[in-house]
């Protein structure tokens, strides 16, 4: 499979990095773009464009980490902060206004009530996203 | 990004759900003229939705009125018409939150029977969703879909069923002419009536997550005007024809969709349907009273964010992310408007006529801002422009608009003359409102009344 325009929606964990390093070395071989973005979920009490600065700055963090550790892998990535209601619905969406061939997320192994859960946003992306998805888990 | 289902979702959720009060509202004061005076704000209504198209497609951002008067006159107009809309978002908390214990009161009397313990359930009501609204719950689209939905299935069907099993034109129109009001009472029962349309303000604070909002807000704003006219003249005949003004003034006042259910003359419909309505009507309300919560701390931040209140009302909690001095600050003032329903009888009417003072006002601007956009700008792009314009010196004025000011101006006037209560709590909040702007903009060295280039805040982040 080619994947030329990759899509990698990051929360700040360590599987974003293997998500990252999996990302490039598919995108290589096409040289292909990869977008890396992280979406700050706006409660329904603030308006959408609510400048929350402890979220921002948490997100630029995390993403010009990326862009550091993709410069070190000598690729570029471009990166994006979004704001949304839902996480979910904003990766599917902006994967579908950027026509990406592939949405690569890192997931945490977690659990809930004793059992491992995936929690609701790669359960949304996976169900309705326009592209293939690989999940990497950490 | 929400397309016109959702916008049209989130605004009819919001004044579909005013039906189940606001019928009661106008029939203490216009008895037997409650559907008439429902049909004239219902003209109004559209006057009004029409303006709030033409702004909202101009200037798609959260504020609603206030946007536009900021940009149509200056900051100080937009300051005054976002505090009349504040005004008018508290007070829809404190009525949508009045008029949920009548309708559980099927369940338990004293709910509806006690005062005191349907004002101590409103108050936990307000109480409890301000704490779910301070620590952030998830709410998706879904919701706010699928009350509509509900919302809309439960209207039609009563609608239907007291048309096929209540509807008499006679008894109606007798009804109608035995029990017709004075006037002033029909004046004072129409501007009542514009609590029936309160969600044009939610479509247009929603204008910022809306898939192309020049459009989508427009037509969405359209489909709510039809779905609202037909549900609420139906509702209101077969209101009528199930009882008698006097009957829907005392008894069914602040639970009249009850009342029908109750009135329906086969046994075993009306043994579904009242518990039905009963839970139906307390979550659509419980929601209705939510949204005006939202809505309230949303606008307060937008105002905010244009320097326009104190930064107080922005501020946002560190672990829960939300606007939690607003959220407080307003419950409390919704909470205080509770109070005297412990001991007045008629502070339901009160409640009314305050709600009436503040949107009135804010939809005043936000057609007089309309015409002055018009006037000032002619040229600006408007990817939906109002039809049925006079040319005066060259400029094409809006005549909705133009008559939805003069109608809107004189019935603000009348509630202020007549209303004694109304007048003084609602010209209060906007006198201690103007004092805050002052004294906060003189801190801030910042012009009364217009906003210097470059102080605004910038955003840079996407929003999706």
């Amino acid at each position: 499979m080619e994947f030329q325009k990759i899509l990698i929606p990051v929360v700040g964990s360590e599987a974003d990095v293997e998500a990252l390093k999996l990302a490039i070395r598919l995108a290589k071989k096409e040289k292909g773009k990869i977008w890396s973005v992280y979406v700050i979920a706006i409660k329904r009490a603030l308006p959408l464009n609510a400048e929350i600065r402890p979220e921002i700055d948490k997100a630029e963090n995390i993403l010009d980490h990326l862009e550091i550790l993709a410069e070190e892998e000598d690729y570029e990535v471009e990166t994006d902060v979004l704001q949304a209601r839902e996480v979910g619905p904003a990766i599917v969406d902006e994967a579908v206004e950027r026509e990406v061939d592939l949405i690569l997320m890192g997931v945490k192994y977690k659990r809930r009530f004793g059992q491992f859960s995936l929690g609701s946003v790669a359960p949304y992306v996976l169900k309705n996203s326009p592209c293939p998805v690989i999940l990497y888990q950490h | 990004m929400l397309g016109i289902p959702a916008v049209f979702s989130a605004g009819y959720g919001n004044v579909g759900s005013s039906i189940y009060y606001a019928l009661g509202i106008v029939a203490l004061v216009a008895m037997g003229a409650t559907p008439v005076a429902l049909g004239i704000a219902g003209v109004l209504f559209i006057f009004t939705a029409l303006t709030y198209a033409e702004g909202t497609a101009a200037f798609p951002e959260a504020g609603g009125s206030a946007s536009f008067a900021r940009h149509g006159f200056n900051d100080l107009a937009g300051f005054i018409a976002g505090w009349a809309l504040m005004l008018s978002y508290i007070v829809t908390i404190s009525i949508s939150a009045f008029t949920i214990p009548p309708y559980l009161g099927f369940f338990w009397e004293p709910f509806k029977d006690s005062a005191t313990i349907g004002t101590l359930a409103s108050i936990g009501i307000v109480l409890f969703l301000m704490t779910l609204n301070v620590i952030g719950i998830k709410e998706t689209s879904f919701v706010n879909i699928s009350a509509a939905v509900l919302d809309l299935a439960t209207q039609v069907s009563l609608v239907v069923i007291g048309f096929v099993l209540l509807f008499n034109p006679t008894v109606l129109i007798h009804r109608i002419v035995d029990n017709w009001p004075a006037p002033e009472n029909l004046i004072i029962g129409i501007a009542l009536a514009a609590i029936a349309y309160t969600g044009i303000e939610t479509m247009s604070q929603m204008a910022e997550e809306t898939k192309q909002p020049q459009k989508s807000v427009p037509r969405a704003l359209v489909m709510m005007i039809v779905a609202v006219l037909v549900i609420f003249a139906g509702i209101s005949l077969v209101s009528l024809s199930a009882m008698t003004p006097q009957e829907l003034a005392t008894d069914w006042s602040r639970d009249p969709v009850a009342g029908i259910a109750a009135s329906l003359p086969l046994v075993l419909l009306r043994d579904v349907l009242k518990p039905l309505i009963a839970i139906l009507a307390g979550t659509i309300l419980l929601i209705a009273t939510n949204a005006g919560l939202i809505g309230i701390s949303r606008l307060a931040f937008s105002l905010g964010n244009h320097r326009l209140v104190p930064p107080a009302l922005s501020r946002i909690h560190p672990r829960f992310k939300t606007p939690y001095i607003s959220v407080i600050l307003f419950s409390v003032v919704a909470i205080i408007i509770l109070i005297p329903s412990f001991f007045e009888a008629d502070v339901f009417k009160n409640m009314g006529a305050l709600y009436a003072v503040g949107s009135l006002l804010s939809f005043m601007f936000a057609h007089a801002s309309i015409i002055s956009l018009r006037i000032r700008r002619p040229e600006l792009q408007r990817p939906f422009k109002l039809r049925g314009n006079i040319k005066i010196k060259g400029r094409e004025l809006p005549i909705s608009a133009l008559l939805g000011f003069c109608a809107l101006t004189v019935i603000w006037v009348i509630i202020l003359i007549t209303q004694p209560y109304s007048r003084w709590v609602g010209l209060g909040w906007m006198v201690v409102g103007i004092i805050i702007y002052y004294f906060y903009r003189k801190r801030e060295n910042l012009p009364l009344t217009h906003m210097p280039k470059g102080r605004e805040n910038q955003k840079n982040s996407t929003i999706l």
